[in-house]
Order: C-alpha cells, then structure tokens, then sequence
C-alpha cells in the first residue's frame, strides 16, 4: 500500500528512502499507525500518573498494570516513529506484549472483578477507549508484516 | 464549561474530521481550506482553555477530577498544530489521516471535559 503505486510521484516528493530493506514503519498509513499509537500513550499515561499519585491503594494491581500499559504505548510509538532495524525489532517486542497484555488483562478484568475495582487501558479489552486498544496491536503486527524487507 | 462553547468546538473538530478524511479520501494535502478549519477549531480550544482555568476551582469531585479537567484543557491545544505541523510536513494523504485522527481526539476530549463539568449536578 504505497501511496498511489500507480500514479507518477508528485512533484517535489523525495523519492523513498529505501528501495530494498524494510520499508520505513513511518511511511504511508504508517504515520496514521504511530499517531494513533501517541494518542494512546498521552491518554494512558495522563491515566496513570494521575492513578498512581492521586489514589494508588485504591487499585494497586489494575494501577500497575495501567503504568506498564502506559510505557508499552510510549515505546512502541518512539519505536515505529523511529523505524529503522533496532527499532522494528523493539517495536514488535512491544506490541507482542501490547496485544498478550490487551487480552489477558481484559479477560482477568471479566474473571476477577474484585482485582479491578478501577477501570485501566486494557481493562475489558479497552472498552472504554472503543476498543481501539484490542485492534491496536493487531494493525501494528500486520503493518510490521507488510514493511518487512521484500 | 460553558455549554455554547462546547458546542462550537465540537462542530468545528467534526468539520476538520470531515475535512481531513475527505481530502485523505481524495487523496488531497493541506491546503487553505483545512487550515482554517484547523484555526477556527484551535481558537476555540484556546478560549476553552482561559475559560476551564478561570473556573477550575469549581470542578467537582476534589483533586484527581480537578488534575484530570486541566491537563484535557492544557493538553487539546496542542493537538491541531501538532497534526497540522505533520501535515505541512509531510504533504501526503496520510497526514491527512493523521489530522483526522488528531480532530477525533479532540472530539473526544472536548466531550470529557464537558461530562467533568456537568458532574457537579
């Protein structure tokens, strides 16, 4: 899905990057992909610091869980922002953990109530951010997929 | 907050969503049209702004709600330039997606601040 393949580029466009290699994380919907991810970050970690200086005790564990899900975001948006090979690498460390945290918290959240009195990020996987957390890491694997080096 | 002014900045971040999946649609970069969509919305997130810190004092449910109902305030401004920075930059379709998502956000956060407000019954 480069931008329109069949079309001459636009003038004034500098020509891609790389031609072989993987392609940048950041070109094409790329850029939606890391936007989305920085908005998630920004929401997730306003969420936890707040949690986490203003009512820890409340809800340790779902607070905890709430800061981690906050650093995931934050690396995984430097990382496809960024690119390059260490970065995809790390990326997909990332959102491996992003996604196996989405759905395991999310399920614990329906199991056991009492762990999560307070509601987090991954919480009945990210209701309450129109599940956009669940579908998140999903697109991000499929797009670290499509931009690997062809 | 003021209700009227909710509104307005609702409507404008629904038009500049619109503007920009439209010209990401069309395969179309920023242009006049889309920043003045992105200004008339950013002026009004900025009035928002002096507006929730003037009457901060009287959100209700004590610190974490107060914390939360200023850092949306201080926080929306910066989201239209930063889209619309990126879309200067980077004059593809996709940065118009990128506006998109940055308006829905704004959205999004404009209506929270509101249902903050509106909790003091």
């Amino acid at each position: 899905m480069a931008e329109n393949p069949s079309g001459p580029p636009a003038p004034g466009m500098p020509p891609p990057a790389t031609t072989d290699g993987p392609r940048s994380t950041r070109s094409g919907p790329g850029v939606v992909l890391v936007a989305v991810y920085g908005l998630l970050a920004l929401a997730a970690t306003g969420r936890s610091v707040l949690q986490i200086t203003e009512y820890f005790s409340r809800a340790p564990l779902a607070y905890v869980l709430s800061a981690l899900a906050a650093l995931i975001y934050l690396v995984a948006t430097v990382a496809l922002a960024r690119g390059d090979r260490t970065s995809r690498a790390v990326a997909l460390v990332a959102i491996s953990v992003e996604l196996v945290g989405v759905l395991v918290v999310g399920l614990a959240s329906y199991l056991a109530k009492d762990a999560f009195p307070d509601k987090t990020v991954w919480s009945h996987f990210g209701s309450g951010y129109g599940f956009v957390p669940l579908v998140l890491p999903v697109l991000g694997l499929l797009w670290l997929r499509r931009t690997r080096s062809s | 907050m003021l209700f009227p002014l909710t509104v307005v900045v609702l409507v404008a971040a629904v038009c500049l969503m619109a503007v920009a999946g439209w010209y990401a649609a069309r395969s179309l970069v920023v242009d006049d049209r889309l920043l003045l969509v992105a200004g008339v919305t950013e002026l009004g997130l900025l009035v928002q702004l002096v507006v929730c810190l003037v009457h901060l004092g009287r959100v209700p449910g004590g610190g974490a709600e107060q914390a939360t109902f200023a850092a949306y305030a201080i926080t929306l401004p910066f989201v239209p330039p930063a889209a619309l920075f990126l879309a200067l930059k980077e004059k593809t379709r996709w940065s118009m997606g990128v506006v998109a998502v940055g308006a829905f956000a704004v959205a999004v956060m404009t209506a929270r601040l509101q249902q903050i407000w509106n909790l003091r019954g």
